[in-house]
């Protein structure tokens, strides 16, 4: 497993940070040409893994984690030193990593690594489940992993929900956990994941977890109601699991044969992009564009994600 | 009027005992939680192993009993070497009622009169040839007045609850109005002691029960009841103690050693025993009744009594236990008058089966269960979901405070089989995980009055993406329909699939609907009833029926099995 040195870090954020101070400057183009994408997509292109084989699984998501945040200028770039970090991954069913139902461990186990190197406080990992928090945050396997990786894990306590003005177009408050929208960043980390209504579940679905109340209800118009919680929740980074994803019977099955490798993990500093990018990978239903463009439409991002030139690493 | 200072350390020993099993007793409540990766093991179930009256009954009702239980022939035996030492010394809910009882002569004043032996003390004995009468005929009503599993249940249902309600919800008001002055918040007190109670006393989210407010009632009355009288429950009521009194006659080594030329007759002895067991002067000693606190030993200024270990040759003079004939055999009329009472309804019967009683996950056919289920409320205790809650009359007046699962509440999570591993007398069977999994336990029934797609005209499937079951139970269709000005939109309205749905009940509580669920599930084709199984699940395509006969091959694709539920019990 490689880690991504302290002297990796500095390195980089000096570069990144000099190229922008520069860029800034004004007038000195071919620097500023050195800004990193928006959004990376790294794909495995080592030789195949077997699903069995997790020590090389989980190796190969390290990798894939720490390459396409590399990728778009390191996690530096979004965590300033002293910063508290909420890393809000997909932890919300009773599901080994193998069926895809949670995002996978070693991918946050990564991103809280590279959290802590790039100065960060505390990360904190945490979820509001489906199902009761002991089996899932258990079951999933995330909690050892990111707990190994020295996150603090969060079980969210149903008391201590708040109302908070969304001042949404559709819902204009809800009950938001406080602790997580009081942190610095929050690192929005879904698995993409088929969906019955939408389709797709990825990082707009995601935010369903730092909400309480009766979000259910929010399936009655998912569009607007994700929309408004997104621009509440400001996106700043998302990292899409596409390890494994759950090609039917979502967003949570019990069947193996639901489940698909595709060696990917992205990230972008886009929601849009990367949701439209996952909603490709699982198969580009109409269902799932309509959230996209009811979010595009309220100026979310950039759906188009091809034109933010997305650098695409084949890592082996 | 004081005691004095005591001549003896006996109930000082007694005090050190007592609360260390109370504590433990507690320990073992918080500790019995759903924890996952720990499995739950044996120490849960001590003092409802030690407890002779949870085997009697269990064993004369089922005819079968955990090896564990036999623990409480260890009870018994100490019994007869030293009479009811568990009472006096051991149960936690003898300790409560001492306590209390203590307390109130603290405040009151200690009598001045000494209580004298009432008649009405045999009226536990009575009620303990009522239960054991039912028990012999296959009705296990011990649970309700055993004082391990009454203390268990109550402290499940209602007390810890209540605690939890008070600590969480008092300092979740605050947290929610935020008084301050300045930058000076309430919530800098109230959150840490929130948060100290929630992370080291708690643990767990809080569970809420229905009817949990009359089980509290009960216990409450039975902790009040100290004030007319101390231990009053243990004196007047408690069953197990009647049994352990039986056994205690005439105890082979203990003696209450009495010298008559010592005492004056003050009666100070008699004013402090707990069990109103004659320890003075003028009557024999009643054995049967004493819970050998030694508080006659320490009070007796003369030190005219002693407790002294003879062997079983050396008799002194103790009291017979006369129950009286007559009463005896009414009392035995009385159980079989409660059978019958209870053996009445139709639902006892097996001529109807309640939609709401479902049963957790292993649990044995409906008569099975109820001979083994002491009503103790372990299995809720540990329920994750909160889903498993107290019958009141689902399951008559027999299965009062029996377990079922409320699925508007909780759910039976798919990956837990926590009830069955925790029950003490195996009522709810330890299934392996996967073999629970296959367990009908109800099924889902969707109701297109209220159901959002079907009624509303706007897609909901909030069921469908909860839903557990290998390949989902609860599955969407496309379906046409024309809204209100006359617009034809497609809508997905989900169907339960009987052949997969094991009845677990998660789309019912995540239903948006919080008031009635737009989709229910009853106790229909639960694995353990033949009877209530209107849907013949595992025929797959009606079509193929011919070919396949009954739990043909798609039974083998479900691997749920028809008729027969998979451990061999009907």
């Amino acid at each position: 497993m490689s880690h991504h040195s302290r002297r990796d870090f500095l390195t980089h954020s000096a570069r990144i940070g000099g190229a922008l101070a520069l860029a800034q400057m004004g007038g000195l183009a071919p620097f500023a040409a050195e800004t990193p994408p928006a959004m990376a997509i790294a794909k495995w292109a080592g030789d195949p893994i077997a699903d069995a084989d997790s020590t090389a699984l989980a190796s190969m998501a390290v990798k894939l984690t720490e390459q396409a945040l590399e990728a778009v200028g390191g996690m530096g770039r979004f965590v300033k030193k002293g910063d508290v970090v909420w890393i809000k991954p997909n932890m919300a069913w009773d599901r080994p990593p193998e069926l895809a139902g949670n995002t996978n461990p070693d991918v946050v186990a990564t991103l809280v690594k590279l959290c802590l190197n790039a100065g960060a406080k505390t990360v904190k990992v945490g979820d509001n489940p489906c199902v009761a928090a002991q089996k899932a945050y258990a079951t999933s396997g995330i909690e050892a992993a990111a707990k190994n990786a020295g996150a603090e894990i969060i079980y969210l306590d149903e008391n201590r929900f708040r109302k908070m003005a969304l001042n949404g177009e559709y819902l204009s408050e809800w009950e938001v956990y406080p602790e997580i929208v009081e942190t610095d960043l929050v690192i929005n980390c879904p698995i993409a994941k088929h969906h019955g209504i939408t389709q797709a579940t990825l990082c707009m679905k995601n935010y369903m977890g730092v909400v309480g109340g009766r979000r259910n209800a929010w399936h009655q118009a998912l569009p607007a109601c994700l929309t408004d919680i997104t621009r509440f929740m400001k996106p700043q980074l998302c990292v899409l699991d596409a390890v494994r994803i759950l090609t039917g019977n979502g967003p949570q099955s019990s069947q193996l044969e639901d489940v698909a490798r595709k060696d990917t993990v992205a990230v972008s500093a886009d929601i849009l992009a990367l949701e439209s990018f996952g909603v490709e990978l699982l198969g580009d239903r109409p269902e799932a564009r309509d959230i996209v463009a009811k979010a595009a439409a309220a100026g979310l991002g950039n759906p188009d994600y091809k034109a933010l030139n997305p650098r695409e690493l084949a890592v082996t | 009027m004081s005691l004095g200072r005591p001549r003896s350390w006996g109930p000082w020993i007694r005090r050190c005992v007592q609360i260390a099993c109370l504590a433990l007793f507690i320990l073992l409540f918080v500790n019995t939680r759903f924890r996952e990766h720990v499995e739950p093991d044996a120490s849960s179930h001590i003092f409802f192993h030690l407890d002779p009256l949870i085997l009697a009954g269990t064993f004369l009702a089922s005819y079968a009993v955990p090896v564990a239980a036999l623990l409480a022939l260890v009870t018994l035996a100490a019994t007869l070497l030293f009479g009811r030492i568990f009472c006096g010394w051991i149960c936690p809910l003898g300790t409560i009622n001492h306590f209390v009882g203590w307390l109130r002569n603290r405040v009151r004043g200690i009598p001045d009169a000494p209580a004298r032996w009432s008649p009405w003390q045999r009226t536990k004995y009575y009620l303990l040839i009522v239960l054991l009468v039912m028990a012999a005929f296959g009705i296990n009503w011990i649970g309700v007045f055993d004082p391990i599993a009454l203390l268990y249940r109550s402290m499940t249902t209602a007390v810890w609850p209540a605690l939890q309600y008070a600590v969480e919800d008092g300092s979740t008001y605050v947290y929610q109005a935020d008084p301050h002055i300045g930058p000076v918040h309430a919530t800098r007190v109230t959150e840490p002691v929130y948060r100290f109670f929630r992370d080291h006393i708690f643990l767990a989210p809080r569970q809420a029960f229905l009817g949990g407010g009359l089980i509290l009632a009960l216990f409450a009355g039975i902790v009040l009841l100290n004030l007319v009288q101390p231990r009053f429950w243990c004196r007047y009521l408690c069953p197990a103690g009647a049994l352990l009194g039986l056994f205690a006659r005439r105890p082979l080594l203990l003696r209450l050693a009495r010298r008559d030329e010592d005492c004056n007759q003050c009666g100070r002895c008699t004013i402090g025993c707990q069990g109103l067991a004659a320890p003075g002067h003028g009557n024999p000693w009643m054995a049967a009744e004493c819970f050998a606190c030694w508080n006659c030993v320490s009070t007796c200024n003369f030190q005219a009594l002693r407790f002294t270990i003879e062997p079983p040759f050396r008799k002194r003079p103790v009291a017979g236990l006369d129950l009286g004939r007559r009463a005896t055999l009414g009392a035995a009329v009385g159980g079989l008058a409660g059978l019958f009472a209870f053996r009445l309804s139709p639902q006892a019967q097996a001529r109807a089966y309640h939609p709401g009683l479902i049963r957790p996950p292993g649990a044995r056919e409906e008569h099975e269960f109820l001979q083994r289920c002491i009503h103790c409320g372990l299995c809720m205790k540990v329920c994750p979901t909160n889903g498993l809650q107290p019958t009141t009359f689902e399951a008559g007046l027999e299965g009062v405070w029996t377990p079922r699962l409320v699925p508007k509440i909780g759910y039976c999570q798919y990956e837990c089989n926590l009830c069955g591993l925790t029950c003490p007398t195996e009522a709810i069977q330890p299934l392996p995980i996967e073999e629970k999994k296959r367990v009908r336990i109800g099924l889902a029934t969707i109701d297109t009055t209220r159901c959002i797609p079907y009624a509303y005209e706007r897609n909901c499937i909030v069921c469908e993406e909860h839903c557990p079951a290998p390949g989902k139970a609860i599955y969407a269709v496309d379906t046409e329909i024309t809204t209100r000005d006359g617009r034809k939109i497609i809508v997905k309205q989900p169907h339960v699939d009987p052949n997969k749905c094991i009845g677990c009940g998660i789309c019912e509580t995540k239903c948006p609907f919080a008031d009635r669920a737009a989709i229910r599930v009853t106790s229909a084709n639960e694995t353990r009833h033949p009877g209530n199984q209107p849907i013949l699940v595992g025929i797959g395509d009606l079509e193929g029926t011919a070919q396949q006969g009954y739990g043909g091959a798609a039974a083998e694709q479900t691997g749920v099995s028809p008729y027969v539920n998979p451990y061999g019990q009907q």
